[in-house]
C-alpha cells in the first residue's frame, strides 16, 4: 500500500465516475456506519441530470463539504437527503432509513441549515427555536434550556427575545444551528450556510461545526468557500454536472493543492 | 407524536396570529360584521312580529264591531247602509268581516329574513279571496333590499364568509414558502399535509367559533330556543356553516398544493368566490327567467278587469250558470229572482275562474323556473348554503308556500262556510260569530325541514369531499419548500 504525500496527493486527485469510485469503507471517516448514504443516487429533470449515481457515506464526526459550481448537484444532494425531491433512481439513506420510504422518520435523526436561514418575523429567535425544537420532537426543553442553546450557537442573550425581523443574517444562522443542537441530530445538512456571513461570522460558525462534529454529529455541506472547506471539512467532493468527480480527505492536501484541484475539474 | 405535532403547529398558529396585526384586524372586523348583521336580522323580526301582531288585532277588532252592530241591530238599530249590514253573510264573509291570517316569524329568522320580505305573511281572507289575492304583498320594501338581499346573518355567510376564509388562508402555505419558513418546517419530522391541515384547522376552529358564536347569540337575544324545535334548526345551520367554510378552506388548501405564487393564490380564490358565490347564481337565475318568463303582474290585473266587467255584465246568467252547476247550492235561491248578494257572488266566481288559468299558468312558470335552479344550484355551494341556511331559519319558500296552501283551504273553508247563506239570502247573527271557521297554521315539523336539507347538505359535503379529496392529493405531493 501506497504512502507519504505524493500518494495521498494521488488519491486525491483522482477523477471518480459511479463504475468506479472508491467503496465508502475505504474512506477514512466512514469506517464507522454512515449516518449519511447516497447509493447510486440520481435525480433527472427531463433533459437535465442534476444529480447522476452519486455514491456518498458520511460517518459520525465527520464533516464532509460538497464543492462544485452552481448547478453541479450540491443543494440537489442535500435535498434528496431531505426528502424535497424523489430520486429518479437509486437512494438516499439516513441511520440507514431510506428516506423515499420512511420520509419523516429519517427527518427525526436530521437536521438542516439553508443558505438563507428563513423563520417567523414576528417571533422572537426564542420562539422560533421553541418551535421548531418541538417540531423536531424535543417538545419538553425548558425555556432556560433554549436559551443555553441559543446561547451556545453564539446568539447574543440579549437578541434571544427581540424580534426575528431585526436579526441580522448571521444572528438567524446562529438560530438555526441552536435549532439543530437542540434537536441533538445524527446528522446535519448545510447548504451553503457561510455564504453573506462576514469572515467573524463565518470562523464563529465553524467553531460550532466542529463542536457538533465533537458530538458526534455527521455533517453535509455543500459551499463554494473552498477555505472553509479545507479548515473545517473532513472530507471534501467535487461535483460537477451533477457527478462527484473527486473525493478526497481534508488531511492529504493543502489549502492551494485543493484549489488547484478544484479548477482543473472546472476547467476539464 | 403526531398528536404532540399537531399542538405544536396549534401553539405556533397562535403565536403567530397575536402577533399579526392584519388578522387581529380582519377577525374583530368580520364579528362586528355579524353583529350588525344579526341586529338587522333582529329589527325585521320585530317589525314583523309588531305587524303580525296589528293584523291579529284587526282581527279582534272587526268581529267586535260586528258583534256590537249585531247587537244593536237585534236591539231595534239600522244598519247605516245596505252595504254594511252585518246581516248579509256577503258582508259579514266580505271584507268587512274578513278574517286575517298571518304567519309568524320562522324560529330563527333573526339570523336569516331569507323570503320573509319577499313573500307574503299575512292575508285578509274573505268571500272574495282568489289566486290574485295571492300574488300581492301588502308590503312597501325598498327595491334595493328585494334586490340584493338583507344584509343578515345568511348574507354574511353566504358572500362574506368565504372572504373571510380566502382572506385567512390564501397563503396558507404559499406565504410559508415565499417568507422561508417551509423549508426548516419541512426538514422536520412533519409533512406538508399536516402542517397544512393543522393550520388550516386552526383558521377553521376561529372562523367557526365567530360565525356560529354570533349566531348562537343571536338565537339565545331573539329568543329562539322558547320557539317550537329550535335545536334540530339550530344544529342544520351550524352544519351548513360549517360545511360551507369547510368547503372554501378545502379549496384553499388545493389550491395552495399546486405550489404557484400567493398572488396567484389569492387572484384565482377570489375568482372562484366570484364564479361560484356571485355569476352561477345570477346565471342560474337570470337563465330560469329566461327560459321560463312568468305572466307579468298586469296581465293578471287586465284579466281581473276584464273578467269583472264582463261579469257585471252578465250577472243574471252567470248565477243561472252557477246554480246549475252548484244544484246542492239552490235550495234557498232563485235564479229567475236572485238577491243581490247572490248575483255579486255568481260575478265573483266567474272572475275567480278567469284569474285561475292565469295564475295556474303563473304557478306552472314558477314551478318550471324552480326546477331549473333547483338542478343547477349543485353547481354553487352559495345557492345549497343558502336554500339551507334560510331552510332552518324557517324562512324559506317551503314554509310559506305550507301558509299559503293553508290560507288557500282556509278561504276554500271561509267561502264553503258563506256561500250557501248568500245564495239562500240567508241572514247572519251575533250566535254565528263563535261558529265562523278559524285559521290555525299547522308548521311544518323538524322532519319535513330535515328531509328537505337531505339533498343540499349532501351535495355540499360531496362537494367538500371532492375538493378535500384534490387537496389532499396535491399536499400529499408537496415535499420541499421548491
Amino acid at each position: 500500500m501506497e504512502s507519504g504525500p505524493e500518494s495521498r496527493m494521488k488519491n486525491a486527485n483522482k477523477i471518480l465516475t459511479a463504475d468506479e469510485s472508491e467503496t465508502p469503507a475505504d474512506s477514512a471517516g466512514a469506517a464507522l456506519a454512515p449516518a449519511l448514504e447516497a447509493r447510486s443516487l440520481t435525480k433527472r429533470y427531463e433533459e437535465v441530470e442534476a444529480v447522476v449515481g452519486l455514491d456518498l457515506r458520511v460517518g459520525p464526526s465527520e464533516i464532509y463539504c460538497l464543492l462544485g459550481p452552481n448547478g453541479a448537484g450540491k443543494t440537489t444532494t442535500i435535498h434528496l437527503f431531505l426528502g424535497f425531491l424523489e430520486p429518479t433512481s437509486g437512494s438516499a439513506h439516513v441511520m440507514g432509513l431510506d428516506v423515499a420510504e420512511e420520509p419523516l422518520k429519517s427527518k427525526t435523526h436530521l437536521a438542516y441549515v439553508p443558505e438563507q436561514v428563513m423563520l417567523y418575523r414576528n417571533l422572537s429567535g426564542l420562539e422560533n427555536l421553541a418551535y421548531f425544537a418541538a417540531l423536531g420532537g424535543k417538545e419538553s426543553l425548558s425555556t432556560g434550556r433554549l436559551t443555553e442553546i441559543l446561547g451556545e450557537a453564539g446568539l447574543e442573550a440579549d437578541a434571544v427575545h427581540s424580534r426575528v425581523s431585526a436579526y441580522s443574517k448571521g444572528m438567524r444562522q446562529k438560530v438555526g444551528i441552536a435549532i439543530a443542537i437542540a434537536k441533538e441530530a445524527d446528522a446535519l445538512l448545510l447548504d451553503e450556510p457561510t455564504s453573506g456571513l462576514d469572515p467573524e461570522a463565518s470562523n464563529e460558525f465553524s467553531e460550532l461545526l466542529e463542536q457538533l462534529k465533537d458530538r458526534g454529529v455527521a455533517v453535509l455541506m455543500a459551499t463554494h468557500d473552498l477555505f472553509r472547506a479545507k479548515e473545517t471539512g473532513t472530507r471534501v467532493g467535487i461535483m460537477r454536472h451533477g457527478r462527484l468527480v473527486a473525493e478526497m480527505t481534508t488531511d492529504e492536501i493543502g489549502h492551494a493543492d485543493l484549489e488547484r484541484i478544484y479548477l482543473e475539474h472546472m476547467h476539464e | 407524536m403526531q398528536t404532540k405535532t399537531t399542538k405544536t403547529i396549534l401553539l405556533n398558529e397562535w403565536r403567530l396570529l397575536a402577533a399579526d396585526r392584519t388578522l387581529r384586524i380582519v377577525l374583530p372586523l368580520f364579528v362586528v360584521l355579524f353583529a350588525y348583521a344579526l341586529a338587522n336580522g333582529m329589527a325585521w323580526v320585530r317589525f314583523q312580529e309588531h305587524t303580525v301582531q296589528v293584523v291579529r288585532d284587526g282581527n279582534v277588532q272587526r268581529t267586535d264591531a260586528l258583534e256590537r252592530d249585531l247587537t244593536a241591530i237585534e236591539n231595534g238599530g239600522q244598519p247605516s247602509s245596505p252595504f254594511r249590514d252585518p246581516r248579509s253573510a256577503n258582508v259579514m264573509g266580505g271584507p268587512r268581516g274578513a278574517r286575517s291570517v298571518a304567519l309568524d316569524p320562522g324560529p330563527l329568522t333573526a339570523l336569516a329574513v331569507g323570503q320573509s320580505d319577499l313573500l307574503p305573511y299575512y292575508y285578509d281572507v274573505s268571500i272574495y279571496t282568489n289566486e290574485s289575492t295571492f300574488l300581492q304583498n301588502g308590503e312597501v320594501e325598498n327595491p334595493l333590499n328585494l334586490m340584493v338581499g338583507r344584509f343578515d346573518l345568511a348574507f354574511v355567510a353566504v358572500y362574506l364568509l368565504p372572504l373571510l376564509v380566502l382572506a385567512m388562508s390564501f397563503n396558507v402555505l404559499s406565504g410559508e414558502r415565499e417568507q422561508g419558513t417551509l423549508a426548516l418546517t419541512l426538514s422536520q419530522p412533519v409533512s406538508a399535509r399536516r402542517f397544512v391541515t393543522v393550520k388550516l384547522a386552526f383558521r377553521a376552529l376561529l372562523v367557526m367559533a365567530a360565525a356560529v358564536g354570533v349566531s348562537l347569540a343571536g338565537i339565545l337575544i331573539s329568543g329562539g330556543f322558547g320557539s317550537s324545535g329550535p335545536l334540530g334548526r339550530v344544529l342544520l345551520w351550524c352544519a351548513a356553516l360549517t360545511v360551507y367554510a369547510l368547503f372554501w378552506f378545502s379549496l384553499t388548501a388545493w389550491i395552495n398544493s399546486l405550489g404557484r405564487s400567493s398572488s396567484w393564490n389569492a387572484t384565482v380564490l377570489v375568482g372562484a368566490w366570484l364564479v361560484l358565490v356571485v355569476v352561477l347564481p345570477a346565471a342560474i337565475n337570470i337563465a330560469a327567467g329566461l327560459l321560463h318568463p312568468l305572466p307579468s303582474r298586469v296581465e293578471m290585473i287586465t284579466a281581473q278587469r276584464e273578467a269583472s266587467n264582463d261579469a257585471v255584465n252578465r250577472r243574471s246568467e252567470l248565477l243561472a250558470r252557477y246554480l246549475e252547476d252548484h244544484p246542492e247550492l239552490a235550495g234557498g235561491g232563485d235564479a229567475d229572482e236572485p238577491n243581490r248578494a247572490a248575483l255579486a257572488w255568481a260575478a265573483t266566481d266567474a272572475v275567480n275562474r278567469r284569474l285561475e288559468a292565469v295564475s295556474e299558468r303563473h304557478r306552472m312558470g314558477r314551478d318550471e323556473q324552480n326546477d331549473l335552479v333547483r338542478r343547477y344550484r349543485f353547481l354553487s355551494p352559495a345557492l345549497l348554503v343558502q336554500e339551507l341556511l334560510i331552510d332552518a331559519a324557517g324562512t324559506g319558500d317551503a314554509r310559506f308556500a305550507r301558509f299559503q296552501s293553508q290560507v288557500r283551504a282556509f278561504a276554500g273553508q271561509w267561502q264553503s262556510f258563506f256561500v250557501p247563506a248568500i245564495l239562500a239570502g240567508e241572514k247572519m247573527s251575533a250566535d254565528v260569530l263563535p261558529t265562523l271557521p278559524d285559521f290555525n297554521f299547522v308548521d311544518e315539523s323538524l322532519g319535513d325541514v330535515g328531509q328537505r336539507a337531505t339533498v343540499p347538505l349532501s351535495a355540499l359535503i360531496i362537494l367538500v369531499g371532492l375538493v378535500g379529496v384534490g387537496a389532499w392529493v396535491g399536499l400529499g405531493r408537496v415535499r420541499g419548500a421548491g
